[in-house]
């Protein structure tokens, strides 16, 4: 790709390149998938950044998430007013997050933040259950959800409060040897 | 997005509000953030979305930490807004403290743009990207292992090329000075010819190629076809048997260097995760879900399997609090039953070692009989003989241990490990048995009568060129191990997946699509890996035929993953395999490098071929090449060499490895007291939180 594009400003892309883990050709690309899911709402110009919302609809039928279990809690962590509806900032944050380059921490957070569905700030046996329904496709009896869901608070829970916060989490993650390469869309 | 009211007590006992990196550390920024700075934030802790992380706060953290914008927790609007305001408070620095960070910007353009570059270079990145994205990290990671032992193979072989071939090929190219053995008295040692007389049907041709007889031993592919070279011009001086062992331990301490620095990343995983077991079900619920697939087939496949694992690890639950409450006769009967079956696993290993021994006895046996002579399969069977018993031990004695291990009644988790054990000793203690049977016969330690080595110091009756025998087994070796992948997958796996599609009758449909086993198809590599290691000295172009070995293996095994294989029940890690497999490597290393310096160092080198032609030791090379060196360097490998030297550094190297062991077991304690402190400290925030309502 050449020097000569329309979409953004120099300084755009720079910011964009300092924010987030992404090259300038990954920034174009990403522009790109954003733009073909709705080519009638996304401007073939964002110098004069609009307020542009692609729906959750739309974000959900990308194919590198249709099929995720997740997708709706990632959509709405990473969206402005937590309905899932995202803009370009809101979009790239999400991949980048979720790229190969992104440290423990952060994606720790992020993952926090996703399991927590009643965002409440803690992952409470409630937060478990849905989860594990969601690991399951909700094949397990209820009587295992409740098990497994028991033994993941005791073995995690630090602070003895019978739910696990951010603090818990990432000291679970810290021993969690996988967990970078499996929180991660390749896009 | 909700906020957290903070209690009072909050502000003095809130840890770093970006949780701990991956080492647990109390370095001077936290400790630096204690205090009266944090009660800005500490009211909106964690930090959402929509509230701003107090600009004080986070111009320290990214200060001081040292961390870029992009690490912050925030969203894209707010990552921007700080950008924006470093920009301006850059622009109002003085020139010193501007031109630093221009250069430090366009320092990190420059590594973004290097960083580019260099990924386009990476083998296979998209084959391996995509394995990832539809199977998972756990198959990915042998693909990545496969990866590796091509490179190492390739770098390998360029060693090979650079130093002992391409010299060899120029120097025999340009008929240049080479000194020839003489053979005053036991002329009958110096009787060698291998290349075949006058013209030979075509199936003998194809015998050579298989076997590395015949015109093959007489090329640069063996080590008997080198010559005791040694050019000397005004300005330039090339020793090829110097060069041949020089370039044989460069390569040896290459690979080793390699894989330890491979393993290390892998090691220092596997200290911080110190109990797998006590994270179990945390790991798999919280942190075991593989975003990267996309494949509705496999996603579903992928919470099956959680699913499975999960009730897997209920059942053993309940299975341990069985076996906790069994009766000491029970007990007796279990320990009874399990010794009674480790003597028959023993009995089944020593039974394949005398199989394994036995047959390369019978292999010179038999290709020596006029009836096998001259036919084409028999001949062939009887030179492959000692490659079908290893490949037959190593095929039907997994599946034995697997019969035995139910038996033992051991919890799933140890009978996997345990049966992985198992496997890998029979692997390597069988090669490591045909190398002795080799050597045996080399030697002549197996027969009583000792005539055919009193001549020429070694079996010279049987093999005139030794070496070049040693170097022929392991390339019929390496042949049949491939020859063995191509047969399994052409005429196994997708007859068996054609099989499953086609009919439906029960038995089939319950025998199912063929899983694609991780373990031992990384077991089969590293088999393959050791076998190269062993043979470079003797056949030097061995690692190319490896490299192009492996370069087939990886798309043949892409391509039976891809449609013939389902992914395994029990999931596997990618970690525990990298550290595991890399640790079984290494120990394929050492076990390749005993009968490589034993040869070295203790036998005769063959009297009519090779490049050490004429020596009592291989190792004479070295002592000569040092005696030619001036007199202070030579003084200086003496006293390399002397005790003097190797006793001190001894005592030095366990000196400094029982320090490291102390420093390692303080860090251990002073990991678990800081636990324990932070634990209490939540404890205690709990309480206060509760005295204050």
């Amino acid at each position: 790709m050449g020097n000569k594009q329309t979409i953004f400003t120099p300084e755009q892309l720079d910011t964009y390149q300092d924010c987030t883990f992404f090259t300038r050709k990954e920034i174009l690309r990403l522009f790109h998938r954003y733009r073909d899911l709705a080519p009638q709402l996304v401007p073939d110009d964002y110098t004069n950044k609009p307020d542009v919302k692609i729906p959750y609809e739309l974000i959900g039928s990308m194919p590198e998430l249709k099929d995720n279990p997740f997708r709706q809690r990632i959509a709405e962590v990473f969206s402005e007013d937590g309905d899932g509806n995202m803009t370009l900032d809101d979009f790239l944050d999400m991949f980048s997050v979720l790229s190969e380059m992104a440290p423990r921490d952060l994606k720790a957070y992020y993952a926090f933040k996703i399991y927590d569905f009643n965002n409440d700030d803690y992952i409470c046996k409630s937060d478990l259950e849905k989860t594990l329904n969601k690991l399951t496709r909700n094949e397990l009896t209820p009587e295992e959800v409740c098990l497994v869901c028991e033994k993941v608070i005791d073995e995690a829970d630090v602070d003895n409060d019978g739910k696990l916060s951010l603090e818990d989490f990432q000291h679970m993650i810290v021993r969690a040897p996988d967990f970078l390469s499996t929180f991660h869309i390749r896009i | 997005m909700h906020r957290i009211e903070a209690g009072a007590g909050d502000s003095d006992y809130d840890t770093h509000p970006f949780g701990t990196d991956v080492m647990w550390q109390t370095n001077a920024s936290v400790l630096r953030h204690r205090g009266h700075e944090e009660q800005t934030w500490t009211e909106t802790f964690p930090p959402t979305r929509e509230n701003a992380l107090e600009n004080n706060w986070v111009d320290m953290w990214l200060q001081n930490e040292n961390r870029p914008i992009k690490d912050l927790y925030c969203s894209m609007q707010r990552k921007i807004e700080i950008r924006r305001k470093q920009e301006r408070k850059m622009k109002k620095k003085t020139g010193l403290e501007s031109w630093k960070e221009e250069k430090g910007r366009s320092w990190r353009k420059f590594r973004r743009k290097m960083s580019v570059v260099l990924q386009h270079l990476i083998l296979w990145k998209g084959s391996l990207q995509t394995i990832g994205g539809q199977f998972g990290t756990g198959i990915q990671s042998y693909f990545t292992f496969l990866r590796f032992l091509v490179l190492l193979n390739f770098v390998t072989f360029l060693l090979v090329a650079g130093f002992i071939v391409i010299p060899s090929i120029a120097f025999n190219e340009l008929g240049l000075n080479q000194t020839v053995s003489h053979s005053p008295n036991n002329s009958k040692c110096f009787e060698y010819n291998p290349n075949p007389q006058g013209l030979e049907r075509f199936y003998v041709f194809i015998m050579n190629i298989l076997m590395g007889t015949g015109f093959m031993e007489w090329t640069y592919m063996f080590y008997g076809y080198y010559k005791k070279t040694s050019v000397n011009f005004s300005n330039f001086s090339y020793n090829v048997p110097l060069a041949y062992l020089v370039t044989t331990l460069a390569y040896f301490l290459l690979s080793l260097l390699w894989t330890v620095i491979r393993s290390v990343q892998g090691f220092k995983q596997s200290l911080i995760t110190d109990d797998s077991s006590v994270n179990n079900y945390t790991d798999k619920v919280l942190a075991a879900w593989d975003f990267c697939i996309k494949d509705e087939k496999i996603i579903t496949l992928k919470q099956r399997s959680i699913r499975y694992e999960l009730k897997v690890d209920l059942e053993e639950e309940k299975i341990k609090r069985l076996h906790a409450q069994r009766t000491i006769c029970q007990r007796a009967g279990i320990y009874s039953v399990r010794i009674l079956l480790n003597l028959i696993v023993i009995a089944l290993l020593c039974g394949a070692f005398y199989c394994i021994y036995r047959s390369t006895q019978e292999s010179q046996l038999l290709l020596a009989l006029e009836s096998v002579k001259g036919n084409f399969i028999l001949e062939l069977l009887a030179g492959y003989l000692p490659s079908i018993v290893i490949t037959a031990a190593n095929f039907i004695l997994p599946l034995l241990f697997n019969i035995t291990i139910k038996w033992e009644q051991y919890i799933l988790s140890v009978e996997i490990r345990l049966t992985l054990v198992r496997c890998v000793f029979l692997r390597l203690a069988s090669l490591g048995m045909l190398l002795y049977s080799l050597w045996n016969n080399i030697t002549c330690g197996d027969t009583e009568n000792k005539t055919p080595c009193d001549n020429c110091g070694y079996n010279y009756v049987e093999n005139k060129c030794w070496e070049t025998r040693v170097g022929q087994e392991m390339y019929k070796l390496l042949i049949f191990d491939f020859l063995t992948v191509l047969v399994m997958i052409l005429l196994v796996d997708f007859p068996r997946k054609m099989i499953v599609d086609h009919c439906s009758c029960k038995l089939v449909q319950l025998w199912g699509q063929q899983e694609f086993v991780v373990p031992q198809f990384v077991l089969d590599i590293i088999y393959g890996q050791t076998v190269c290691w062993i043979g470079t000295f003797f056949c030097p172009l061995l690692p190319l035929l490896n490299t192009v070995k492996y370069f087939i293996i990886f798309y043949m095994k892409r391509l039976t993953l891809f449609s013939n294989c389902r992914p395994a029940d029990r999931t596997f890690r990618a970690s525990n395999a990298n550290f595991f497999f890399l640790l079984v490597l290494l120990l394929g290393l050492a076990i390749s490098w005993v009968p490589v310096l034993y040869s070295i160092f203790v036998m005769t080198p063959s009297k009519p071929c090779g490049p050490f032609r004429d020596q009592a030791f291989i190792w004479d090379t070295i002592s000569m090449a040092v005696e030619s060196l001036p007199k202070v360097a030579r003084n200086f490998f003496e006293f390399i060499a002397s005790q003097a030297f190797a006793i001190p550094l001894f005592f030095f190297s366990c000196i400094v490895m029982f320090y490291l062991m102390a420093l390692g077991s303080s860090y251990g304690k002073l990991v678990k007291t800081l636990k324990d402190q932070l634990q209490m400290e939540r404890s205690r925030k709990i309480l206060l939180n509760q005295a204050y309502q």
